[in-house]
This record gives C-alpha cells, sequence and structure tokens, in this order.
C-alpha cells in the first residue's frame, strides 16, 4: 500500500478542451497528474494537486502554448450531500473513469514519461 | 395514461388555435398568484425534459436571482436528436402551450427578451408556432406582459440543441458548444443571464401555473411526479405519447404494438442514452429518478424496442459512425477518440475486425469519457459500453468468428 497523506493543495487542473491542440508540454513536466491519450491529449488524474507538485502544476500552466491548462480552486468538499449539480444540458465530469489518482511522488519522479511525444499539429 | 400536454383535439388536425387553447384551458391566473410561480414549480417537482433532468424551479431561480431585468429565455426545441420527435409534435400541435410556458418564465425571471430555438428541419412546428405568434400578437386578452420573442432556426445538427451550443448560435451564428463555465445562466445571450429551457418543460409550467403543484403531483407511480412525453420507435405503432411517468417499459412496449418477445434489448435516452437487457427492462419504469439509480436515464423520453432480429452490433456501429459525424470537431478527444471508435466498430460490425478491436472499444468507451467541452463523447461512449454489456455475445462472436448470431450469418454477408 503506498501512503495517501499528500498534503492537499485544495487545486485541481482542469483543461479547456476546445483550446488544447494536444501538444503535450504538460504531461511533460508532470508526468505524475497528466498522461497522454493515444492522440497526445491529456488525461488527468482525478482530484486535487498534492501541495507538494503544485510548483510543478503551475509550471506546466505556463507551459502550455494555447493557455488551454488551469489551475482552479477545488470546490469545499461537502461532508454529507455533494453540491447541487450546476443548471445545464452539458455538466461535464472532470474527473475521468479508470484514471488513476495522484501517485506519491517517487523519488525519480522527475524522469521523463511515457515513451511517444505529444502529437503536433 | 394521462393526456394533459397532447389533451385537447387530434394531434392529427394540426395546431390549436388561440380560442381554442383558451377555451379549453381556461385563462392564466392573476400576476398576484403568478408571483409564487418559482415556488410552485419546485414544490411540483417538475423536471426538465430536454434530457439532463434538472429540476425546473431551480433553474428559473439561478436566473431570477442573477437578472437585473435584462435575462432572456431560450426555448429550446432544436431536438436534433434523431430518436426523438416529441419536441416538435408538441410545437406543431400545441404551439400556445408552449408560448405560455416561454411567457411566464420569462416574467418569472425578469427577462427582457425570449427565443424559440426551432431546429430548421422542424418546419411544422415553426410554421405552428410563427402562426400562433401572429395570434398572440392580436390579441387583446392577453393575461402576461408581451415580451419580444424571435424565433431562430439552427441547422440540422446533433449538437446545436446542447445548451451553450444554443447561446453560441444565437450569439454569433455558430452552433457549436462553448466551455464553460461561464455557463448560460449566468452569461448567455447578449452576455444577459440566460434561461435555457426545453419546449415540453415549458409546456409543463404552462399547466402548473394554471392548476398549481398538488395537481401536478396527482399523476406518476413511481417517485418522479408528472407526466411525460416519449417517443416509441421498434413497435408497430411508433410515435408520440403522453406517459404517467412510472409506467413500465412493458406497458408502453403494450400501447406501442411491439412484437419482440421480452428477451429483446430497449434503447432509453437515444443516442446519449443506453442499452438495457430486455429481461431487466420489461418491468423498469420510466421514472428518471429510477432510471438514474440503475445507472440508465431517462433522457428526454426515447423508447426505442431492438426487436429480436436486430444486429446490436450492426446498430450501435451505425449509430458511432453518426456520433463521429456529428462531433462539433472542437476537443482531441471527441474529435479522434470518435472516428476511432466509429472505425473500430464498424470493422467489427462488417467481419473485418482486428486482433484487439473489441478490447480497445472497451477502453476507449472508459477513457473518451468526461474529454469534451459538452457531454457528446460521454453520450457516445455511454451508449457503447451499454451495448457491449446487452450484446456482449454479439460483439464477441463478431470480432472472434465473424459471425453475425442475429443473422445467422456471416458478419459482413450480404443480408
Amino acid at each position: 500500500m503506498s501512503s495517501r497523506i499528500a498534503l492537499d493543495s485544495g487545486l485541481r487542473l482542469e483543461v479547456d478542451r476546445i483550446a488544447c491542440d494536444g501538444y503535450g508540454a504538460c504531461a511533460e513536466l508532470l508526468p505524475e497528474g497528466i498522461d497522454l491519450d493515444e492522440w497526445g491529449y491529456p488525461i488527468i488524474a482525478p482530484g486535487n494537486v498534492p501541495l507538494a507538485l503544485v510548483d510543478m502544476a503551475r509550471r506546466a500552466v505556463d507551459a502550455c502554448p494555447v493557455l488551454a491548462l488551469r489551475l482552479v480552486k477545488s470546490p469545499a468538499p461537502a461532508p454529507t450531500a455533494p453540491p447541487p449539480p450546476a443548471p445545464v444540458l452539458a455538466s461535464r465530469p472532470d474527473r475521468t473513469e479508470g484514471t488513476p489518482p495522484w501517485p506519491p511522488r517517487p523519488a525519480s519522479a522527475k524522469a521523463k514519461r511515457g515513451p511517444e511525444p505529444g502529437r503536433r499539429r | 395514461m394521462t393526456a394533459r400536454l397532447l389533451a385537447g383535439p387530434d394531434l392529427a388536425a394540426g395546431a390549436e388555435s388561440l380560442p381554442g387553447h383558451r377555451a379549453r384551458l381556461g385563462d392564466l391566473p392573476g400576476r398576484a398568484e403568478r408571483e409564487h410561480l418559482i415556488p410552485t414549480l419546485l414544490a411540483a417537482g417538475l423536471l426538465g425534459r430536454g434530457g439532463a433532468g434538472f429540476p425546473v424551479g431551480r433553474k428559473w431561480e439561478s436566473v431570477a436571482g442573477r437578472s437585473r431585468g435584462d435575462a432572456v429565455v431560450l426555448a429550446n426545441g432544436a431536438e436534433g436528436e434523431p430518436l426523438s420527435h416529441k419536441d416538435r409534435v408538441l410545437m406543431a400541435t400545441r404551439p400556445h402551450l408552449v408560448l405560455d410556458g416561454l411567457e411566464l418564465a420569462a416574467e418569472a425571471v425578469g427577462a427582457r427578451r425570449a427565443v424559440l430555438y426551432v431546429g430548421s428541419e422542424h418546419t411544422q412546428a415553426r410554421a405552428a408556432l410563427e402562426r400562433a405568434l401572429g395570434e398572440r400578437e392580436a390579441d387583446r386578452a392577453r393575461a402576461l406582459p408581451r415580451v419580444p420573442i424571435a424565433i431562430v432556426t439552427p441547422p440540422v445538427s446533433y449538437v446545436a440543441g446542447e445548451e451553450s451550443a444554443a447561446v453560441h448560435f444565437v450569439n454569433a451564428g455558430d452552433p457549436r458548444p462553448t466551455t464553460v463555465p461561464p455557463r448560460p445562466f449566468e452569461k448567455g445571450v447578449g452576455g444577459k443571464p440566460t434561461l435555457v429551457q426545453n419546449v415540453e418543460s415549458l409546456a409543463h409550467a404552462a399547466l402548473i401555473a394554471r392548476y398549481g403543484d398538488a395537481w401536478y403531483r396527482e399523476v406518476g407511480r413511481a417517485t418522479t411526479p408528472g407526466t411525460a412525453l416519449a417517443t416509441v420507435s421498434g413497435g408497430q405503432r411508433p410515435g408520440v405519447l403522453e406517459i404517467d411517468l412510472g409506467t413500465t417499459i412493458g406497458e408502453l412496449a403494450q400501447w406501442a404494438g411491439v412484437q419482440a418477445t421480452v428477451g429483446s434489448p430497449v434503447l432509453l435516452g437515444g443516442y446519449f442514452g443506453g442499452l438495457v437487457a430486455g429481461a431487466d427492462a420489461w418491468g423498469m419504469p420510466l421514472d428518471p429518478a429510477v432510471l438514474r439509480a440503475q445507472r440508465s436515464a431517462f433522457g428526454a423520453g426515447i423508447v426505442a424496442f431492438m426487436g429480436d432480429d436486430a444486429c446490436g452490433v450492426t446498430t450501435i456501429a451505425r449509430i458511432m459512425d453518426y456520433m463521429a459525424g456529428s462531433s462539433a470537431a472542437q476537443c482531441g478527444p471527441c474529435v479522434f477518440g470518435l472516428r476511432a471508435i466509429a472505425d473500430a466498430a464498424a470493422r467489427v460490425a462488417t467481419g473485418q475486425a482486428r486482433q484487439d478491436d473489441l478490447a480497445r472499444l472497451r477502453g476507449w468507451s472508459g477513457s473518451i469519457a468526461g474529454r469534451g467541452a459538452c457531454r457528446m463523447p460521454d453520450g457516445a461512449t455511454g451508449l457503447l459500453a451499454s451495448s457491449i454489456r446487452v450484446y456482449e455475445a454479439d460483439w464477441v462472436a463478431h470480432q472472434h468468428h465473424r459471425r453475425c448470431i442475429a443473422r445467422g450469418a456471416s458478419a459482413g454477408a450480404p443480408a
């Protein structure tokens, strides 16, 4: 069992999916929390960014050439009932099923990520 | 079955006139009573009928709370979902019910103007609404304050009815979804707080305003009160009907003259919905709360019976191709993901599956959801995943044996 006691920053990453062009710079800078799909588009780990990674997350945000990545305040966790959904047809879940949560950072986490580079177009 | 929205003259007679509408339903209540309309809608428990099922009263409240007398109401009659017909039928036959609801909403949320957003393919609906607007223009006995109403017709498009896309089209002529927030209730048409409400929801509100929340709740057989329009297909009598919420799918099958046996699957909620195995479906109540708890959805009231001889794989492959072609082509996971899904599904359906196609389809159905600006990828992958569950033997036979169980032939062989 890995420890899950990493301090929570209260911040989470959000992608503007329309703006995102799949450059992949974010995943290179923050492999702990951002994976790329087979077309080069980011898959964000669910949940808040651990405090220890906030600086790297900010760098990833700054590195996006189309300003599609944002670090935003997470809504306060509801102790009992979840907050009511916004009144929209298109409420977008930010978590992606099947995506692993933020892992505790291994000592070598700054190393390179997966083999294929981000797709460019 | 209780007829409320569709009570009155035969639907085949076309649009009900203003005098007929008024004689049948009576006048709207006076101003003092109308001031309580939002709490009344909340007490009625009316849920939106565009697909998401959000409580109507809460939506009106959120716009009213932001309006400085300059809000906008957009009646959503885009109905781009291929399996849904209920909105166009309602608009074409009961236009004054929709317009009553639109004007009541405009008054309740503090709107300065209103938009009737009607899919350009719904020509009868549009003609009925135009004529009805003319009748109301000349009406001297009207109870509600006048609000300018413009008819806007988006092009034929699956996504044009998504609420941010509707606002985008009205604002800029572009019927593609936008990144939210800001959501329309915060910043919509002309940058003003905008209530985007499905036309059926508005029509229900027009009846609740007249008869009250207790009346609305008199009908309903499971947990959600009221009636709903449903579009039924796959039986001998396909079409639009009004059901008491909580009616079971089996009962609906009888009314629709469905010949299929209890075992054949049912598609609920349309292309954004999911398949349910017939054995589970027949006793299921058509009730948004119950269906949600069972990880299915009432959506916009679509119930499509698949029939015993239908090949679920081929049907879904066609729908996936439609969805890939209907993507607004803005978000990478939707553009590339839906196309990859459609291509793989087509290969499996036609007996040309590559070794890992089915495994990749299963993977994509989880990895693409939630990664678009709108819910297009969620809707398409949800349907795909449900079809792999319900038609698992068919998918496996197509993938591994190039065999179509439904047709008892090689997959891809001419019918």
